[in-house]
């Protein structure tokens, strides 16, 4: 459905993909990576927006780029908030259903169930300006999908949500992904969780991991966390963590500092504080690294960029991810 | 037909941005500016000549007012869409933006037409010249044509330079309705100015009258032609525009 082979985006000088081949089928697919990583520009090469600078991007086996057949089968929600001001839900929704050359008639029908559908059918006759942004976002989705597209294509739609809203979004899209395609861009794994959908990591313009949400967890637990501490006998500290067989690696910060790398920070954190009680060590600071997805996109733009591997090995992506971050 | 609904769906949109009351009151005002002039001058100079009025009424109307109008509306054809975060939800539509370039075109030409006409029934009513039923008429043609044919040339430089459109379309307007147009060379052949002085002069019964070094800035070809020249300038214009359109890209930093 989807087929990236060697797709780069230059702007200038900016690389915005970076030499990207990835093939999705149907189905629900997330995009993961954190802001600035390159997924609205990989949105706009697979919604027609964007031209690649080399390679080639085929949806439905074909080029989108100024493609009507390819872009009536795209329903695509971008980021961007929706300033437009005194026009209403319904008449935005109906503009957009009636650009995918729909007649007024349906295209009226069209967009007022998909208000409905979002949850916005109270809501559909007041000024967009008067609406929260929330209601914002359901506007911009229900434009979506008014024209029943093949493929649905979502840019940060959570982005400020309420949490019941984004219940009801999240609802609203697993439901969609029982028929139809899905891609939605986030950089908030529990976001994509939630959605039941194949996940690709994105950073720097590049594919460094794919696969589904255990594939990605598995990638998070066997990424070393960092313990990082000052004491004021940390070649000390050093000597037990090598010990304990906890440390993946170590290095010195400084005179006082120390970051180990370990698969198990709590255990070390234990086993450091019960040496320092019996020998008499001070630490004035002790804390463990992030694990969450935005310590892994840390230590993966770490590793892309190949840095930071002196406190640890390089993850061992489990079967099935690409894990081109080692490149 | 599917292209038709697309564009007129989008007429509709700067319509209704156009129907702000800040909006109307500002195009009232420009409405007005005409008859305010033609009052002024007829105050100082009592009453006044037809040919001078008529003169006059063309360089504040089909001229002045209309270019501002078409300025104002279809300068940021691209532009507003850009700032709105709209442009996204537009150009991933099948013929999205032919129909946004269209569809402004349209909506530019009626908004600024109807500005122009109510306008000239001011100032035709502030002149008090005889026989206005038939003046309207001329200058209700000319209106039409100077909307249509400057409206294609403003599409250019709102497609090129997106952000900078309005000063771009100052200067096309000054280089080419106002210095190419005034040259007596083929280059002028190309100009909307030229027609429309052209047909003025032709639709007032001036050509005998007019002196000789004055011959040099119209063209004598029968009213068909004219109009026929401006319909191809028209499309050839709007033709390059859409073509340049449907390459652009933005990159998302230049959206919102």
């Amino acid at each position: 459905m989807i087929r990236l082979e060697h797709a780069t985006k230059l702007y200038g000088t900016v690389i915005g993909v970076n030499d990207l081949t990835v093939e999705l089928g149907p189905g629900a697919h997330g995009l993961l990576g954190p802001n600035g990583a390159g997924k609205t520009t990989l949105l706009g090469l697979i919604t027609g927006q964007l031209r690649p600078t080399m390679g080639r991007v085929t949806i439905f086996g074909e080029r989108p780029f100024g493609n009507p057949r390819v872009l009536a089968r795209i329903g695509y929600c971008p980021a961007a908030d929706l300033l437009e001001r005194r026009a209403t839900p319904r008449e935005w929704v109906t503009y957009l259903v009636r650009l995918a050359g729909r007649d007024r008639h349906t295209a009226v029908r069209a967009a007022t169930a998909a208000l409905e559908r979002v949850g916005l059918g109270e809501a559909a006759d007041r000024p967009l300006v008067t609406l929260s942004k929330g209601m914002r976002q359901r506007t911009k989705l229900a434009g979506a999908i008014a024209h029943d597209p093949d493929l649905l294509v979502l840019d940060e739609p959570f982005v400020g949500l309420d949490p019941v809203a984004r219940h009801d979004l999240v609802t609203l899209v697993r439901g969609w992904t029982t028929s139809r395609s899905l891609l939605v861009a986030s950089h908030l794994l529990h976001e994509i969780e939630a959605l039941d959908a194949g996940l690709a990591v994105i950073l720097g313009g590049r594919l460094v991991a794919s696969g589904d949400v255990d594939e990605i967890h598995a990638l998070v637990d066997c990424l070393p966390a960092e313990v990082r501490l000052e004491a004021d006998r940390p070649r000390r500290l050093a000597e037990i963590a090598c010990t304990s067989g906890l440390a993946d690696g170590l290095r010195f910060e400084g005179p006082a500092g120390l970051a180990i790398a370990t698969h198990d920070p709590r255990a070390l954190a234990a086993a450091l504080a019960a040496a320092a009680v019996a020998e008499g060590i001070t630490i004035m600071s002790l804390a463990a690294g992030d694990r969450s997805l935005e310590g892994v996109f840390d230590r993966l733009v770490q590793l892309h960029r190949g840095i930071g591997s002196g406190a640890g090995p390089r993850p061992a992506a489990p079967a099935g991810l690409a894990a081109e971050a080692a490149r | 037909m599917n292209a038709g609904r697309g564009i007129l769906a989008v007429a509709g949109f700067p319509l209704r941005r156009l129907l702000a009351p800040q909006r109307v009151i500002l195009a009232a005002l420009g409405a007005a500016f005409p008859a305010g002039v033609m009052l002024a001058v007829r105050r100082i100079a009592g009453d006044l000549d037809r040919d001078f009025a008529v003169v006059l009424l063309y360089a504040l109307v089909p001229e002045a007012l209309c270019m501002l109008g078409l300025l104002v509306t279809m300068c940021p054809a691209v532009a507003d869409e850009l700032e709105r975060g709209t442009w996204q939800h537009v150009s991933v539509r099948p013929g999205g933006r032919r129909s946004l370039l269209l569809g402004t075109f349209l909506a530019a030409v009626t908004w600024t037409a109807a500005v122009a006409l109510f306008a000239l029934a001011l100032a035709l009513l502030a002149a008090g010249l005889p026989g206005s039923g038939r003046l309207a008429a001329v200058f209700a043609a000319l209106i039409v044509v100077s909307c249509v044919g400057r409206a294609a040339l403003f599409s250019l430089p709102a497609v090129i330079v997106p952000k900078r459109a309005l000063v771009a379309s100052v200067a096309a307007a000054f280089v080419v309705e106002y210095l190419a147009g005034f040259l007596p060379a083929v280059v002028n052949q190309l100009t909307v100015s030229l027609r429309l002085r052209s047909l003025l002069v032709r639709w007032m019964g001036w050509e005998r009258a007019l002196p000789a070094e004055l011959q040099l800035l119209i063209d004598t070809q029968p009213t068909w032609v004219h109009i026929m020249a401006v319909v191809a300038l028209a499309s050839v214009m709007l033709f390059a525009a859409g073509v340049i359109l449907a390459r652009r890209q933005f990159p998302p930093a230049e959206e919102a």
